[in-house]
């Protein structure tokens, strides 16, 4: 008999302790979990596929970023690991075990790719085990809540410029040159695309902007030309797209060859000078970036990372700003890297400055706005920056 | 306001569109009559020209455009000597799995090959002084629009007179109606589909040269989506026929274009199920081929 009331007891505490253990873990831990050894930083990428232009520099920066910081003695004490997995081309499957295999490291923070459909097979391993997942440069408002979920979606951010960001910035110096009419072209292939035209329609006729003409075209659809030439028949100030791969030389040589001269303007997809034709040149072309790589980039230290990793878009300065920016969070969490804690502290991010500008994520936001952005014009196949600018509001779409 | 949206403008681009879809049936069109084999990795071969033309921008127009024709009609050449001649005899299914693979192989390693400036994509400029416009009235037609048209029309007429007033045209017919019953009149199997290849080479080196004048930037995905329209296409038109296919490939482009014309901007991003949805409306009416009037034969469907 009291053999039995012994297990029983037993039993009891048993009970209780794995009752607390489960509820602490569906509490997301406590803030001071998770603040000893190494922080651990592990980054599904894509080495040699198509998102490897945006995901090598971006690591290349991170990892100088790192270097610097353990260098320094690390982030309160602890040195700052990045370990890395190959995605190999965002194969989903890949992806997925890719993201486990970091989690297995011991990885406390998933980094993943640039575009959300890709990325989403590692945000949701991520997520799923409580960890916080980012994006060095996811550009929609879907990396967080609004695809992942109101509960598991808030672990997930992007240190990229939000569409509605970039297109309202836009709108705002499409304005500021006195381009009081526009032509818009949307390319319907990603959200992104789209809702960067829908941002910047918006703000520009708030702020006075007649849009004169809209087209669209698709990626693939062979129908860019025809929107070109439609576009071309309605006089503008100033013509509006947000596109890259082979539509962005097709959509710019479109209006040269037929003698169109006026503006033309991109969101960051048209950073860059690798895509300009040799015939006709690129002239009269203008995009929103995060930093410049043609060397005029107001910050020196940006100049020179942008030589050091050969970046072909200004979205190489995202590695280093994102590491900065988990840094800033690792720090008013007390050390902690636990995801909830993480992501309740990200959500309170006003104007945090980071090596690229000041970082602003709301409760309902999780990717950047406010941030200052670079505006490049490429004239004769050459890049320079010509300006800053900054979006005063985030239109709804 | 269908009729108004369909103007002169729409219907010039819309031509321009199904001329490069014809000429893209024709290759296809030709492997299959001779090997029954519908080739998934037509549009790879288009896609290693247009890389050519890129690879070689620096060079004088001329040479940089034999360079697109010598490689492409090359790698034809080497896919069917050293895929499709083995594999000949097998099942269709067996060949068509095994043009998928090569599919593959041919965009995966152009992708390997892309990368190594850690950028994807590359532009080809052969003759960008192309894509310049002759003002009709209120229409302006690009010059490629143009020249595309005339490519496709002059390839079609010379290969009717190949297929009709010489012998190894004559071969060629005989094989595509009945090949083994060709081979035992002494029709000589390897010579016959040799000529196919490199004929359908030739028409995807011409394609790639077309092709990268309106759209310069080339990536390993070039042409991949204008391929598998076309072999739709194709097999509305009647696969079976190569007069028939190459009229499927035209009326789809022609068709592709003025939907866009027809299709509200906002609307656009229906372009390709108001495509397919046509594709299977004609299917259901007309399984035999759109233009396969009067025909009982069997015909292959893929």
């Amino acid at each position: 008999m009291r053999g039995k009331r012994k297990w029983g007891v037993a039993l009891t505490l048993l009970a209780g302790v794995t009752a607390v253990a489960a509820l602490a873990a569906s509490m997301g831990g406590s803030a001071t979990a998770g603040i000893q050894g190494p922080i651990v930083i592990g980054w599904a990428y894509d080495a040699k596929g198509q998102m490897a232009p945006f995901d090598n520099p971006a690591l290349a920066t991170a990892r100088i970023r790192v270097r610097e910081l353990n260098a320094k003695g690390g982030v309160n004490g602890r040195k700052v690991r990045l370990d890395t997995c190959d995605t190999q081309n965002n194969n989903p499957a890949r992806a997925k075990s890719c993201a486990r295999q970091l989690l297995g490291q011991g990885a406390q923070i998933i980094f993943t790719t640039c575009d959300v459909d890709f990325a989403t097979p590692v945000v949701q391993e991520a997520i799923n085990r409580g960890k916080l997942a980012i994006s060095t440069c996811i550009g929609t408002d879907q990396m967080g809540p609004k695809r992942f979920g109101a509960s598991k979606g808030r672990l997930a951010f992007s240190f990229g410029n939000v569409a509605q960001d970039e297109g309202s910035a836009m709108a705002e110096y499409a304005i500021r040159r006195g381009w009081r009419t526009a032509g818009t072209a949307t390319n319907t292939l990603l959200v992104y695309f789209k809702n960067v035209i829908q941002a910047f329609e918006k703000r520009y006729q708030q702020l006075g902007g007649r849009i004169v003409a809209r087209e669209s075209y698709q990626t693939g659809a062979n129908n860019v030309q025809l929107a070109v030439t439609k576009l071309h028949a309605k006089s503008a100030k100033v013509y509006v797209t947000s596109t890259a791969f082979g539509e962005l030389p097709a959509f710019v040589s479109g209006f040269r060859t037929l003698g169109n001269q006026t503006p033309i303007l991109n969101s960051w997809a048209g950073d860059g000078t690798y895509w300009v034709t040799q015939s006709p040149k690129v002239t009269n072309y203008y995009a929103v970036t995060y930093a410049s790589v043609f060397g005029d980039d107001p910050n020196a230290k940006i100049n020179r990372l942008g030589k050091q990793v050969k970046a072909a878009t200004g979205g190489f300065v995202q590695g280093i700003g994102t590491i900065d920016g988990i840094v800033v969070a690792i720090k008013r969490a007390g050390g902690s890297t636990n995801g909830a804690v993480l992501s309740r502290t990200l959500e309170n991010f006003k104007k945090v400055q980071t090596t690229n500008g000041k970082v602003s994520f709301s409760r309902n936001l999780h990717s950047v706005f406010g941030r200052q952005y670079r505006v490049i014009k490429v004239h004769n196949n050459k890049g320079t920056r010509v300006g800053f600018v900054t979006a005063k509001v985030v239109p709804k779409i | 306001m269908i009729v108004a949206a369909l103007d002169a403008q729409t219907l010039v681009d819309a031509t321009g569109l199904g001329a490069v879809y014809a000429l893209m049936a024709v290759g296809i069109g030709l492997v299959f009559g001779v090997l029954r084999l519908i080739n998934f990795a037509y549009g790879q071969l288009v896609m290693v020209g247009a890389y050519t033309l890129a690879f070689t921008a620096t060079w004088p127009v001329a040479g940089s455009i034999a360079a697109c024709f010598v490689v492409v009609v090359a790698l034809s050449m080497v896919m069917e000597r050293a895929v499709f001649r083995p594999l000949r005899g097998e099942s269709q299914a067996v060949m068509l799995v095994t043009t998928f693979a090569l599919a593959f192989v041919l965009q995966a390693a152009a992708l390997l090959v892309d990368i190594r400036d850690d950028t994807i994509g590359e532009i080809a400029t052969s003759i960008a002084s192309f894509n310049q416009p002759v003002t009709l009235g209120s229409l302006e037609i690009r010059k490629i629009t143009i020249a595309s048209v005339a490519v496709a029309a002059v390839a079609l007429a010379l290969l009717a007179v190949l297929l009709t007033r010489t012998t190894i045209g004559l071969h060629m017919r005989a094989a595509a109606t009945d090949f083994g019953t060709a081979r035992l009149l002494g029709v000589n199997a390897n010579r016959v589909i040799g000529l196919a290849v490199f004929l359908s080479g030739i028409l995807a080196a011409a394609v790639a040269v077309i092709l990268t004048v309106q759209n310069p930037f080339v990536g390993p995905d070039f042409a991949l989506r204008e391929t598998i329209v076309v072999l739709v296409g194709v097999v509305v038109g009647g696969i079976d026929r190569l007069w028939t296919a190459t009229l499927g490939g035209f009326a789809i482009g022609f068709a592709t274009g003025v939907i866009n014309g027809v299709l509200p901007t906002e609307k656009s991003v229906y372009l390709p199920s108001a495509v397919f949805a046509l594709v299977i409306l004609v299917l259901l009416l007309r399984p035999g081929g759109l233009f396969a009037w009067g025909r009982q034969t069997a015909v292959d469907r893929m």
